[in-house]
């Protein structure tokens, strides 16, 4: 996949694994890229950018084995711009569904 | 390249941001190749999916300097945001510092048309009123010193025109750095290298 297309689409991945839980950053990079082939060096640097954006807030926690870990927490403002991107992204993809399968009716 | 190696290269690469964001970048980093390292990931393959400390530090640069030129607007910090984000790829070079220039190119001529526009003005009022005085010295076409009152209308409107249309294109400058923002933004979103 295009690389200029996938730093959008990361955003919303983040989001949407934020949403049903708490992650630490190795967790995220580890859920993503096990689905998408990305350079994970994008990712860390996107979740300071979204975090500072106020989509996320962060804590640490204690972990069993090791040093505490940076956990990420969704904000209200987070789920709102998840439900967005959602939205934009379902649409988009119906598009080109669409268009790919030739429009019939 | 191991994870001490990467580790110090990304410092390095990151000695524009202020330390304390710098070592919680680090912190991130350091993290994960121990926790990789625990999964049983060698240095090297941690490495490998992470990509280059370059790579990394370009993109933590382009949000730094973003977000510097929006909090503290200044000319250096717009011109230093726009750079960060060209660095970021050949895209950039063409899509960003293209417009970037066209903006420049335009304030500059708006804003040196005000100053010349106000400089004439006062050049005018200025020469017919001090024209008893320098009359000997220098020469006025005849229509402006047929009608002195009229010249000096003349002048204080040009004055004024020029004034009000300098004072326009300070607010045009702000709405353009403001836009210019935005773009960068838009940029950090969607393109990655």
């Amino acid at each position: 996949m295009n690389i200029q297309f996938k730093k959008g689409v990361l955003e919303l991945c983040v989001l949407s694994i934020l949403t049903r839980k708490d992650c630490y950053g190795y967790e995220l990079v580890n859920d993503i890229s096990k689905n998408i082939a990305i350079s994970e060096g994008t990712i860390y640097p996107l979740l300071r950018r979204l975090t500072k954006e106020g989509l996320f807030s962060t804590y640490l926690k204690e972990s069993q084995e090791g040093p505490p870990r940076k956990y990420y927490r969704l904000t209200k403002r987070g789920q709102e711009v998840k439900d967005e991107l959602t939205n934009e992204w379902f649409a988009f993809v119906e598009g080109v569904n669409t268009i790919i399968r030739g429009n019939d009716e | 390249m191991n994870k001490d190696e990467f580790l110090k290269e990304l410092d390095i690469l990151l000695n524009n941001l202020p330390s304390d964001e710098k070592r919680e970048i680090l912190f991130d980093y350091e993290e994960h190749f121990s926790i990789g390292l625990k999964e049983g990931k060698t240095e090297e393959e941690i490495i490998e999916n992470l990509g280059s400390p370059k790579f990394i530090a370009k993109q933590y640069n382009a949000n730094y300097m973003v977000n510097q030129a929006e909090s503290n607007p200044s000319a250096s910090n717009i011109f230093r945001a726009v750079f960060a984000i060209i660095v970021l790829g050949f895209f950039n070079l063409v899509f960003v510092l293209g417009p970037f220039i066209g903006i420049i190119g335009l304030l500059i001529g708006l804003f040196g048309a005000s100053i010349g526009i106000t400089i004439a003005g006062i050049s005018l009022f200025g020469g017919i009123a001090t024209f008893s005085v320098f009359d000997p010295y220098i020469s006025l076409p005849i229509a402006l010193t047929s009608n002195a009152g009229g010249t000096i209308f003349l002048g204080i409107g040009l004055t004024s025109l020029g004034l009000i249309f300098f004072i326009g294109n300070c607010y045009l400058a702000k709405w353009l750095y403001i836009l210019t923002i935005k773009y960068l933004k838009f940029n950090l979103k969607i393109i990655g290298r």
